[in-house]
């Protein structure tokens, strides 16, 4: 009998897949369109999107370490792991930020094209959820600074790593459409 | 008000080739599908006559199925199912015949809420009213000017969307000279109801005189009072909609039955009512008000009636 | 078999009581029960207000050139009428009906999560009050959205909706579709964790497997719409170009994405009734339901079609023959399953004794009614035909027909066999078969003749027409048709009323079922159940009653 906290997770996470590969039709849809302008080939820095990346793919670990330590009760672990995951996922953020703004100084945003529409549709939402994340788990690393692990169920951190691992997975995806896509075409 | 219509506008009153193949499809379906009905209505009626509770009635049987019944009653529907797919397939390819490679006769551009027609090869343009020659197939081109518009005459047969950014093909034919009928069948905005479609089947002779007729250039206005006309015409800039494509082409309009796109009989009097307010029979359609004295409209009226 | 014993309070009782701790104890409640009833009664006021909508269209198509109502006017109502019916009166009456009887029929004492419960039906409200603030937005553009209830592109975009009420459709529907996904996620979870012992998922009640299916579609494809929504709130207020074709978007693309939602969401309208006919029938008839295993395959083998015929929607639009073909063998698949469903409820009546309660009166007419539905849907997928008759009256009927005559009967049904459930008192039966008939009568009276008015060429959604023969005494009949149905509903609330106040007392279990719900008091106690009884079987009463003959023991002797 699967436990009822992380099933209810695990559909919510169902639901918000379908999301994502909805609006992921859409950008590989129009990509797949010759077009003008701005595009992923001739605007994304590959590179500097894989360095950021990097960090989100390892907070993937973190966290899982963090999970761990929460098993066995060692508090001090889960802090800091908790805390290097928050911080992974914030330079993710900052670096994603620092890319809007470099296209917005080129012209490019939602309006300019195609491209414009469907890439920032698609990574807004997932920096959305990234930033979901990291409320949901920067909740959790002050509740263990405050001393209160005791109290968190092991559902409830459980589903936390597990809407993380999610938002990583979600970015493998995109990644891989958005950013290597055009190397491989 | 709209004028007088003929029944021309039952899908099983077909009058073209393409429009017989999905007729007869529809009838044989709904003998199928009537069949069925009547084989589930008696089973159901003889079910709660038979078997209902009254006094000295036998007590119900707990039965749980038969998987022999279930079989059946999946087999036979899968069966005849594939017998009607059969039977599509072949109606698809006569009523919607390939286009591929044909090279387009006319090309029917959708706007809010009128209809646009280019005759290829001669070049003439016409708006609403639709002619081709009875017994000879055309390939229509669709495009929409603003938003998704449908296409349907049902004597003729299918209807088809006409889509911004997706051009559609479809040939269209009649079997005999006739008026059929039709209408936008897809929802377009506000006078998406009065979105009216007339297509007029000529004979071939009628037909090249009408199309002589169309690409010929407009008539010129003779008295003063029509000259007047034309003068207002170009002085209120209708030319800057209805020269532009924005609005219907008015160079024949005096040769068509009715007025915005079947909201009106085309008379002197409907189309003076209309000029002084569009409203009168189409509201909120996208000809403004202009607000025309009625000097000003009885000369447009005389100018317009010259427009054959 | 009325429970001569000490009966639970009577639904009198239980307002008093209310009364005393104070309505706004409804507002924070967090009890599947009561939410249950907050669901029903929401979607049944916006029931009311759809029905008023779908009262001032026949008005206007009553006779030809019609003035009654602007053709503004008219675009905002159908538009306004279509989405009332189906996101805020059909979905929440059936998601309602689940949340009160799903945890009692598999004897647990509340949802999965109640405070979710509760989150689910306020912002599904709260997205319904959204959607019709629009009515009240000023200016020459102001308005609800005028748009048709699935929202074609690029009519919805900016250009050719200027005013604010094609935002109030999408707002009102994201916040409409999170109460219907967090309510999919929490039957879902209740359904799979919170059995009693020995309920195992071959033995659920049908309308909770039925429930527990419909859940899973749910939670698949509302983010769909979701995702769609987005696109298009990007293309309205930040001037993206998804759908707008004069930029490079494609107006194609809002269908397959709406229409990727839309059909499963058909389903998710049908399913749980098919669930409740699949309760009433077999009770009423004295006897099991006939082949539940194949009924419960069937479901299942719905569901996954369901999500390959998206676009039978879109035969119209010219995407090749081939493409056609895929979709209408997909769509005359569905049928299949659908059909072995009508004639094993139909073989749940033979050799049964049939008792023709109000419920049983309604569960029978569905077995007609939606037979003549899924009969025309057929019509449909073939494709030539639906190149004929889509978006034509044809089509009115052939919806109408399975969601009025489908589903609604199905609620209806449902109305009369649980509310004494939920009340403690029974529908009155004289009022409830005069009820009936005027339902049916009204019902066919206005839906039957617009398969003929399609065939004559009638387009849908259009605010007045010409005087074609034929067409002006057919929307009269089917205007006529729409005040004796809108009566019938009259008749349905003063039932309500009068039965509530002096209804016989039900005890726990009037009609003799089987299932668990009726194995505690009516209405049931705040924990549902102070005893739950041993479940060994589908039919957890039949088996108590008798031990000499049990289910288990029936089907081992039948081999």
């Amino acid at each position: 009998m699967p436990d009822k906290n992380k099933l209810g997770v695990g559909l919510f996470l169902f639901s918000e897949g379908w999301f994502f590969a909805t609006l992921l039709i859409a950008y590989a849809y129009f990509h797949s369109l010759p077009a003008n302008g701005p595009s992923a080939a001739n605007s994304l820095n590959v590179v500097h999107t894989l360095i950021f990346s990097i960090c989100l793919f390892a907070s993937s670990a973190t966290i899982h370490m963090a999970a761990r330590s929460f098993k066995r009760g060692q508090r001090a672990a889960v802090s800091a792991w908790l805390a290097v995951t928050v911080a992974l996922g914030a330079i993710f953020l900052f670096g994603q930020a620092r890319e809007y703004l470099g296209l917005f100084a080129h012209g490019v945003t939602i309006s300019t094209n195609l491209f414009g529409s469907t890439f920032f549709t698609l990574t807004g939402f997932h920096g959305l959820h990234v930033l979901g994340g990291l409320i949901a788990l920067g909740t959790l690393l002050g509740v263990t600074l405050d001393g209160r692990l005791a109290e968190v169920k092991p559902s409830g951190f459980e589903s936390v790593a597990m809407y993380w691992h999610f938002v990583d997975a979600v970015w493998v995806v995109i990644f891989a459409v958005v950013y290597l896509w055009p190397l491989v075409a | 008000m709209p004028g007088t219509y003929s029944s021309n506008a039952f899908t099983l009153a077909p009058a073209s080739p393409q429009a017989a193949a999905i007729s007869s499809l529809f009838i044989g379906t709904l003998y199928f599908l009537g069949a069925i009905l009547i084989l589930v209505t008696g089973l159901v009626l003889y079910a709660i006559v038979r078997y209902r509770d009254r006094p000295g009635a036998p007590e119900a049987k707990q039965v749980f199925g038969s998987m022999r019944l279930e079989i059946l009653w999946t087999a036979v529907p899968v069966l005849s199912l594939a017998v009607l797919a059969t039977f599509m397939v072949r109606t698809m390819i006569i009523s919607d015949p390939p286009s591929a490679g044909a090279r387009p006769d006319v090309r029917l551009i959708a706007h809010q809420w009128w209809w646009e027609i280019i005759y290829l090869k001669s070049g003439a343009t016409a708006a609403n009213e639709i002619h081709i020659p009875a017994g000879k197939r055309l390939l229509f081109d669709f495009r929409s000017a603003d938003v998704i518009h449908d296409f349907w005459v049902p004597a003729l047969g299918r209807k088809i969307d006409v889509v911004p950014g997706h051009p559609n093909r479809l040939w269209i034919e009649a079997d005999k000279p006739g008026t059929y009928l039709g209408a936008c069948a897809e929802f377009c905005g506000n006078e998406h109801a009065w979105m009216r479609i007339m297509v007029i089947a000529d004979s071939p002779e009628q037909f090249a005189a009408w199309i002589k007729q169309q690409a010929a250039p407009p008539a010129q206005p003779v008295t003063a009072e029509e000259k007047l006309g034309a003068k207002i015409f170009r002085d209120r800039i209708c030319t800057n909609c209805h020269l532009r494509g924005v609005g219907p082409d008015l160079t024949h309009l005096a040769t068509r039955r009715t007025l915005a796109a079947g909201a009106a009989d085309n008379t002197p009097q409907n189309l003076a009512a209309w000029l002084h307010d569009p409203n009168t029979f189409k509201p909120d359609s996208n000809m403004p008000d202009f607000k025309l004295s009625d000097d000003e409209v009885r000369a447009l009226v005389a100018y317009l009636e010259t427009q054959k | 078999m009325k429970d001569a014993a000490l009966p639970g309070p009577t639904a009198v009782e239980s307002f008093a009581q209310d009364a005393r701790e104070g309505w706004l104890s409804w507002v924070s409640s967090v009890d599947h029960k009561q939410l249950g009833i907050m669901y029903l009664l929401g979607a049944f006021v916006f029931f009311l207000v759809g029905g008023v909508l779908a009262l001032l269209m026949r008005i206007q198509l009553a006779v030809p050139n019609n003035h009654f109502l602007s053709p503004v006017m008219y675009n905002q109502i159908f538009t306004m009428h279509g989405t009332t019916m189906i996101f805020l009166v059909v979905v929440p009456l059936l998601v309602g009906m689940a949340t009160y009887m799903v945890p009692l029929m598999i004897g647990a004492r509340d949802m999965a999560f109640p405070r979710l419960n509760a989150l689910s039906f306020w912002v599904q409200i709260f997205g319904g009050l959204m959607l019709y603030f629009s009515f009240a937005t000023s200016g020459i553009n102001g308005g609800a959205p005028a748009v048709g209830w699935f929202a074609y592109a690029p009519l919805t975009e900016t250009a050719y909706s200027y005013g604010p009420g094609v935002n109030y459709w999408i707002l009102g529907l994201l916040g409409i579709g999170v109460g219907t996904l967090t309510a999919g996620i929490n039957l879902m979870a209740t359904v799979i964790t919170m059995r009693a012992p020995g309920m195992h998922i071959r033995r659920l009640p049908l309308f909770v497997w039925m429930t527990l299916v419909t859940a899973f579609l749910i939670v698949t494809v509302m983010p769909i719409l979701n995702a769609g929504l987005v696109m298009l709130l990007a293309d309205r207020l930040l001037n993206a170009h998804f759908f707008r074709a004069d930029t490079g978007g494609s107006a194609v693309l809002w269908q397959h994405v709406f229409w990727a939602f839309g059909h499963p969401e058909v389903y998710i309208m049908v399913l749980p009734a098919f669930g409740i006919i699949s309760e009433v029938i077999p009770v009423f008839s004295g006897k099991p339901i006939y082949g539940y295993e194949v009924v419960a395959a069937s479901t299942l083998a719905i569901a996954f079609l369901s999500m390959l015929v998206w676009a039978h929607h879109m035969f119209a639009v010219g995407l090749g023959h081939a493409f056609d073909i895929f979709f209408a063998l997909c769509s005359m698949a569905i049928a299949v399953p659908t059909g072995i469903k009508i004639f094993n409820w139909t073989a749940t009546m033979y050799q049964g004794r049939v008792r023709f309660t109000t419920a049983m009166l309604y569960a029978v007419s569905f077995l007609l009614m939606f037979t003549i539905g899924g009969l025309s849907g057929i019509a449909f997928a073939v494709a030539p035909i639906d190149w004929q008759l889509t978006d034509s009256y044809f089509v009115v009927a052939h919806f109408h027909y399975v969601l009025f005559g489908g589903t609604a009967f199905a609620l209806f049904a449902g109305v009369y066999y649980w509310f004494p459930k939920m009340s403690g008192r029974m529908l009155d039966e004289r009022w409830g078969k005069i009820q009936f008939w005027l339902t049916f009568i009204g019902f066919n009276l206005t839906f039957m003749i617009q398969h003929v008015l399609g065939m004559f060429g009638m387009p849908r959604r259009v605010f007045t027409y010409p005087p074609l023969p034929g067409w002006e005494a057919m929307n009269m009949i089917s205007t006529v048709g729409a005040f004796v149905l809108a009566f019938a509903v009259l008749v349905l609330m003063i039932n309500i009323v009068i039965s509530l106040r002096s209804g016989e007392i039900a005890g726990d279990n009037p009609w003799d079922a089987w299932t668990l719900e009726w194995a505690t008091t009516s209405p049931p106690p705040p924990e549902n159940f102070t005893h739950v009884p041993p479940v060994n079987g589908r039919r957890p009463l039949w088996d108590l009653a008798h031990p000499d003959r049990t289910d288990e023991m029936l089907a081992r002797a039948a081999g």
